[in-house]
């Protein structure tokens, strides 16, 4: 089945290779580089997170061709300075593994020289012909992805804005999925085994939906003919992706954490029942970046600007779930302070204190993000991709219409949708 | 202007140096949306040290950062970035040690941007009100520096390996140097080194190239005036003076940065050509195609966190590796061990080959993203050489240069090593 989404200048391929087995192609001669991103989707949850988030860097040490790192990376070098990277994503419910291919077009490469040929033969060979021992995967690989796997999780809490973000969405969403640590706990990565960790794998490649994205200059009967006999056989008992759900929150409170830190991190979590599926979604996108999504937001201009309360501040929504978090860098003691004011530009906002300036930055800043999206083969990927996941059915012209159309009072009637949950705050230590 | 085509590269760049001795460099690529402007000054936090008209200045640390802060500022409570947004273009800017760049990116009213661009750089306005309150914002910035091990590990590193070059001292200035600046100060640094002659205008998207050109003469005007000139007093020896600095912090894992001190290469086609080499050193000495890589990498030594490469600033330079590592002195002695194998050995013809074919795709790829390519051919002008002409450059190298660099570089006397350990280990 070929289906074409989007009339205007950008078409995006939809290819069944098989039934579950999705290709979408965007076929563009404009950059200098190409990419193919290959993931499982399944769900998330505590027992499989672990794994998935593992599976990837165990694949990228060695293949029945090029049985080590050294002879991996020789292989992309011949490639051009091709590069295989892990693709591990958390979308809502969902959380893919897999892997991301980046390489340079075939019009750069030697005469008679082709890249994206031997690329999609690589990526086959890393997915489907790793070393095996008495079943399992090569013990050494996976013991050293598995440490390797732990210190990037421990090594999350160096980035403190970061760390206090986590901490906050664990304990706000804490009986959803999207409350679990996106690469799984430490433990859990510790208790894993080869053997179970292939068998994994083998079962997640027949019962899971595959999504393949390719953005490049070959047209997309090529890229289909070349990845045929790579999922020949694949899922074949699996079944479509469930739609997302809502967001469950945990217990409502305040969290403080002490470590030895010069500045302190307050993040604010709020629950808002809009998500990317429902009618104010651009609305609310809107609020978002009026509210605290960028150097013209209100958090901005007033918090740091005005009453130089922090050096950073901003906002996220999560879309999907329908969360929102303010973080902020600040002294100690002011604590309470920011966090009065942070409610309090957030009241404003539901008051309808929004000028014309403010509610047209917001709208252009969306625009301009959007309207640049097909400029570069990674956020082509990454909005397509995503959104066949995370059940937002707008192409980026569709969105752009519609956060155009947005009027001051879906942006008020936003506002005053969102409810503070949490407040976590990271403090130095008392001495 | 100036129209070259780079038949390699598929890219059109026009050039032309205004009458007011400015620089403007326009990358067209058709069918496009987005378009970014850089507009930089060779003024970095190192050049505290100039003279201008006759007399010489000694500025605090920090100051090029400061600057950097306050040029957003404009008379009559305008507000620039309110004014940009308004546009849907994003602006903002960064200090480097040796170069400080604003920038702004957009999809439409790319003109009206490019004036605002040029306007607010070119009009200093500085109070003694707002000069105060910064302090308290950039005081901020220095504590979140403070808390960043990536910032920490090379503040420590440069401050060991370093006995006079400004290198030693962070970026944004202490929170006693900046104490000391003033409106005169900034007025005095903006006049010295914002000078259309020591600027450059660098502008990548779907654009008319002559109208950037026709804008930039409108906004700044033709006439030329005279730029400040930087002393550089520091003398540096390539040996260094401190071989390891050690530090705890709130990390998970020690971390490390490895530097061996280089001498400075200076500008134009031999500089490029030496950091080019450079580069390629690294690779064949620690890159993951290596194999003291995969040897250090199975033995749980260094992780996927490991990397590096050439790192040059104004009158100083460093082959530098960093990563996250349970005994970064082990992968020092390991890195010393096989630069000394390297340089007496030299790589095979093979080997070398696909390194360079790996090289040239990697720079080809990197031409996608806007910044990146903008950034790296202000760097490179700065350096006195056109950035596109990289391809010819990559096949004049000759594996006998990546030894001869090794076994200038790689030892024990210019080797510094920063280890930050957690606080529980320390």
């Amino acid at each position: 089945m070929t289906l074409i989404i989007g009339k205007e200048l950008f078409t995006i391929e939809i290819i069944e290779l098989f039934p579950n087995v999705t290709l979408r192609c965007f076929r563009d001669t404009r950059f200098k580089q190409g990419c193919l991103s290959f993931q499982l989707v399944g769900q998330m949850t505590a027992q499989d997170a672990a794994w998935r988030a593992l599976l990837p860097s165990v694949l990228l040490r060695g293949t029945g061709r090029c049985p080590d790192l050294r002879t991996i990376t020789q292989r992309l070098d011949t490639l051009y300075g091709a590069s295989v990277s892990p693709l591990v994503r958390r979308v809502g419910d969902c959380q893919t593994t897999g892997l991301y291919c980046s390489f340079m077009d075939d019009r750069f490469a030697l005469p008679g020289d082709r890249v994206l040929d031997p690329m999609t033969e690589f990526l086959g060979e890393l997915l489907l012909d790793s070393p095996v021992e008495q079943e399992g995967f090569l013990p050494a690989f996976v013991e050293s992805e598995k440490s390797n796997l732990i210190s990037t999780i421990e090594c999350e809490r160096n980035d403190k804005r970061l760390y206090a973000q986590n901490r906050l969405l664990e304990r706000m969403c804490a009986p959803d999925s999207f409350g679990l640590p996106r690469l799984g706990r430490p433990e859990q990565i510790r208790a894993i085994e080869p053997i179970a960790l292939r068998r994994s794998y083998l079962d997640a490649l027949q019962t899971n939906p595959i999504h393949i994205f390719y953005v490049g200059s070959a047209p997309a009967e090529e890229v289909a003919r070349l990845l045929a006999p790579i999922v020949r056989g694949l899922s074949k008992k699996s079944v479509p992706v469930p739609p997302q759900s809502g967001l469950e929150t945990g217990v409502p409170g305040e969290l403080t954490e002490e470590m030895d830190v010069t500045q302190g991190k307050l993040c604010m979590g709020f629950t808002t029942p809009i998500t990317n599926r429902t009618e104010e979604f651009a609305a609310m996108q809107v609020l978002n970046v009026l509210f605290g999504g960028g150097m013209t937001s209100k958090l901005f201009q007033n918090v740091r600007e005005k009453l130089s309360l922090c050096y950073s501040i901003g906002s996220v929504y999560y879309s999907v779930k329908g969360v929102v978090t303010v973080s902020a860098g600040i002294d100690f003691d002011r604590k309470d302070c920011v966090r009065e004011e942070i409610l309090h530009q957030l009241d404003a906002c539901c008051r309808g204190h929004i000028s014309q300036t403010e509610l047209t930055a917001a709208r252009e800043a969306l625009c301009s993000s959007l309207r640049a999206t097909h400029d570069s083969p990674g956020s082509i990927e990454g909005y397509y991709a995503t959104a066949a996941l995370s059940g937002l059915g707008m192409t980026p012209e569709q969105y752009m219409h519609a956060v155009e159309a947005v009027k001051k009072e879906q942006v008020v009637s936003c506002a005053r949708q969102m409810e503070l949950h949490t407040t976590y705050f990271l403090r130095g230590e008392s001495r | 202007m100036n129209k070259t085509h780079y038949r390699d590269l598929d890219e059109t760049v026009y050039r032309i140096t205004l009458e007011n001795g400015l620089d403007v460099v326009v990358i067209r690529r058709e069918g496009f949306t987005k378009k970014l402007a850089y507009f930089i000054t060779d003024f970095g936090s190192i050049h505290t040290d100039f003279t201008l008209e006759g007399r010489e200045y000694h500025v605090p640390a920090g100051v090029a950062h400061y600057l950097e802060h306050k040029l957003f500022d404009m008379p009559d409570g305008r507000d620039v970035s309110a004014e940009f947004a308004s546009m849907g273009a994003m602006t903002n800017a960064f200090t480097g040690y040796d170069m400080t760049a604003y920038y702004f990116s957009c999809t439409e009213h790319f003109e009206k941007c490019l004036r605002l661009l040029l306007e607010f750089v070119s009009t200093p306005y500085f109070t003694e009100e707002s000069v105060r309150k910064e302090q308290g914002i950039i005081d901020q910035e220095i504590g979140m520096n403070a808390d960043s091990p990536d910032s920490v590990i090379f503040d420590n590193l440069a401050g060991a390996m370093y006995t006079s070059h400004p290198i030693r001292v962070p970026i944004l200035g202490t929170s006693e140097s900046i104490r000391e600046i003033t409106p005169e100060i900034l007025y005095t640094c903006h006049r010295a080194f914002y000078t259309p002659e020591n600027m450059l205008l660098c502008i990548i998207g779907d654009v008319e190239p002559t109208a950037c050109a026709d804008i930039a003469r409108q906004v700044l005007g033709t006439e030329r005036r005279e730029a400040g000139r930087k002393l550089r007093p520091w003398q540096e020896e390539t040996a260094v003076p401190t071989a390891l600095t050690e530090e705890s912090m709130e990390v998970a894992m020690p971390m490390f940065n490895l530097a061996f001190k280089c001498r400075d290469g200076g500008i134009g086609e031999a500089a490029i050509r030496r950091e080019m080499v450079a580069d390629l050193a690294a690779e064949a000495l620690f890159g993951e195609s290596s194999s003291l890589y995969l040897r250090l990498y199975e033995e749980g030594l260094i992780d996927s966190s490991f990397g590096g490469g050439f790192e040059t600033v104004d009158g100083c330079a460093m082959l530098l590796c960093s990563g996250d590592s349970r005994d970064a002195g082990a992968v020092r002695d390991a890195v010393l061990a096989q630069g000394e194998i390297l340089a007496r050995e030299g790589i095979g013809q093979e080997e070398f080959a696909r390194m360079k074919r790996s090289a040239l795709g990697r720079r080809i790829r990197s031409l996608d993203s806007f910044d990146a390519t903008c950034y790296r051919l202000c760097a490179y002008h700065v350096a006195k050489f056109d950035y596109f002409d990289f391809p010819a450059l990559y096949r004049q190298i000759r594996r006998e240069e990546i030894q001869a660099f090794l076994g200038e570089v790689i030892r024990q006397d210019n080797c510094c090593l920063s280890v930050i350990y957690p606080v529980k280990e320390a």
